[in-house]
């Protein structure tokens, strides 16, 4: 049913041209004096019924119908199996060299962990789905917008250089917000998948982009060298260039996987991990390691040992979030309220009694 | 090259007196190296977890940050408490790259001498143009010109060249390999080479051919100063390397 119009919508078809100058011109009137609100709401055509799409009586799921293969609950059982069951991490590409293992060299990546702490868990209740957002490096605060200084303040996280999700299976995948992630969070010998930004090369040609055979030197061939030919067939083929046609553009810069790499050594004094093989991207880029998906995830003992250390590194997680959290609830009231001068001259002479209490003591 | 004396003219006694120095170290012959594979990599670096770092510190919100205002009667427009960030990694080991080589260098060349051997510091290195032997854990010694030293920290290589059964035969080595046993120099090139990659030693016109003669050289001059000169199998490379150090 389309939406109901007003009972008067014809009226200004029929009235003359110098009527509607001066109703125009009323209207420009009233609507400088007045505040500038659109023209919505039920009595201006919109319809209030509710909505044709919802699930009526006969085509719910109890009435025997299929479970439905698409939408968020399916896509979720659908990637269940090639969802890790716990986080990766983040990590900067520092450089390649090689490792000898028994006598066979390796070449291998070495990716540092800086400062790679627990952001945020995000909940199939609230998100659609469990993952674990991560955060890398040092901002300073002056570099770090109003909206993401309030957000680190609730978390009561430092501002993170670089953030990123990391899915997780289920709820046991996720871990208490703050906490810090180490390099030996992997196990050594297992697999991991990098996932990195490739280096940039710029606008290539077919040649360089997609390995096309490019043209002969001679027999008549003039300035089409390097062109990549014919981009499809002619009439009767369609006449039209195919989706997706492999065509010169923009080279690198997108996000690669390597998979099945093996963890050859990690040293949580340095903070790097060393993967054998090569990660895509330059030195210095962002590097995400996570369990290998191909490859059967790490034993559950080992899984839930590196998680009882994580904890034990990082004791009072949740008091902490909680501490963050209602903190900033004060704080944010008293930015509302205009007061958030008093409210910091308030915990900084709180700070000073406390250290001159505790050196008191001492 | 007739002006060159006379704007260097205590040019020819460095050289000299480096072929001297040479010449002693040749006798104590302590240019032989030898690398023990140690236990492998797994079992070396499995002994983490370290002390776990006290983030309790760390937690604790230090500071505000204020964003001023325009305004001229109010000074802040807004402020956020902003937490301290955990210890840095990279503020400790500002360059984890040259970390892992020194780490691994450690691990391979426990008496650095290997490191010694190619070292630029050193002025007794070998060096591009010298002619070197290496010994594997397999098969024959290696011996051939250097035409160039890939420096890349523990992964550093040595690219020598050969004439077997008249074929020109090129190997790299890397010196850190727990599969070399020993690197040697055979001869030292009398004049230091004016370029770090001798490619154009490729060249028919200034190709070295084989080197066996300055092997068997090598070899007489090591059977000299041996206790049992005269036995044939003395000077057999590798196994004279690995008893001189």
């Amino acid at each position: 049913m389309a939406p109901r119009l007003p009972a008067g919508w014809a009226a200004s078809l029929s009235l003359s041209p110098s009527t509607v100058l001066t109703t125009r011109i009323l209207l420009i009137e009233r609507h400088a004096l007045l505040p500038r609100t659109a023209k919505r709401g039920v009595k201006y055509g919109w319809s209030t019924l509710p909505s044709r799409s919802r699930p009526a009586r006969f085509n719910q799921v109890s009435s025997g119908l299929p479970v439905p293969t698409a939408g968020p609950a399916a896509a979720l059982k659908r990637k269940e199996a090639t969802t890790p069951l716990r986080t990766g991490v983040l990590a900067v590409k520092k450089g390649v060299s090689a490792m000898f293992v028994g006598g066979l060299r390796m070449p291998c990546t070495i990716l540092q962990m800086e400062q790679v702490e627990v952001v945020a868990a995000k909940t199939r209740e609230k998100n659609g789905y469990w993952a674990v957002q991560l955060g890398l490096g040092h901002k300073t605060a002056g570099n770090v917008t109003a909206p993401l200084l309030g957000y680190y303040e609730a978390k009561g996280v430092a501002p993170k250089r670089h953030l990123a999700e990391f899915k997780v299976r289920t709820e046991e995948g996720l871990l208490p917000v703050g906490v810090q992630l180490q390099p030996d969070w992997f196990k050594l010998g297992q697999f991991v998948d990098a996932r990195s930004k490739s280096r940039g090369m710029g606008f290539a040609g077919g040649m360089k982009r997609h390995g096309f055979a490019g043209q002969g030197a001679s027999h008549g061939n003039s300035k089409n060298h390097r062109t990549i030919g014919t981009t499809g067939p002619s009439q009767g083929g369609g006449s039209r260039v195919h989706p997706g046609k492999k065509m010169p553009g923009r080279m690198g810069n997108e996000r690669v996987t390597v998979q099945n790499l093996r963890v050859l050594k990690f040293d949580n004094e340095m903070g790097i991990v060393v993967v054998s093989g090569h990660v895509a991207g330059p030195k210095g880029c962002v590097v995400k390691i996570s369990d290998a998906i191909k490859k059967d995830p790490p034993a559950q003992t080992f899984i839930d040992k590196a998680r009882r250390i994580l904890l034990e590194r990082n004791p009072e997680a949740e008091a902490k979030l909680e501490q963050a959290r209602l903190r900033h609830l004060e704080l944010k009231e008293a930015r509302k309220e205009g007061r958030i001068g008093e409210a910091m001259a308030a915990t900084t002479a709180a700070t000073i009694t406390a250290t001159a209490t505790e050196s008191a003591t001492a | 090259m007739m002006l060159q004396p006379v704007r260097r003219p205590l040019g020819p006694l460095k050289s000299l007196l480096r072929r001297n120095r040479q010449a002693q170290q040749f006798m104590a012959r302590t240019m032989a190296t030898e690398t023990t594979p140690t236990a492998s990599e797994m079992a070396a670096s499995s002994s983490i977890p370290p002390p776990p770092i006290s983030t309790l510190a760390a937690k604790k919100p230090s500071k505000f940050h204020v964003i001023p205002s325009k305004t001229p009667g109010k000074p802040i427009r807004t402020a956020f408490a902003v937490y301290a960030p955990p210890p840095s990694a990279r503020a400790a080991h500002p360059d984890a790259l040259i970390s892992y080589h020194a780490q691994q260098i450690r691990r391979l060349d426990r008496t650095g001498t290997r490191t010694a051997l190619f070292s630029k510091k050193n002025p007794d290195a070998a060096k591009p143009g010298d002619v070197l032997q290496v010994t594997t854990n397999r098969g024959e010694p290696f011996a051939g010109v250097c035409l160039s030293i890939k420096r890349a920290g523990v992964d550093t290589a040595i690219l020598l060249r050969n004439h077997l059964t008249k074929v020109g035969v090129e190997m790299w080595y890397k010196i850190y390999s727990p599969n070399v046993l020993g690197i040697e120099i055979i001869w030292r090139r009398p004049k230091r080479a004016r370029r770090a990659r001798l490619y154009f030693m490729r060249k028919p016109r200034h190709d070295m051919g084989n080197v066996e003669h300055l092997v068997a050289a090598w070899r007489r001059s090591r059977n000299v100063f041996s206790s049992n000169k005269g036995r044939g199998t003395q000077g057999k490379g590798g196994k004279g390397s690995k008893g001189s150090k």
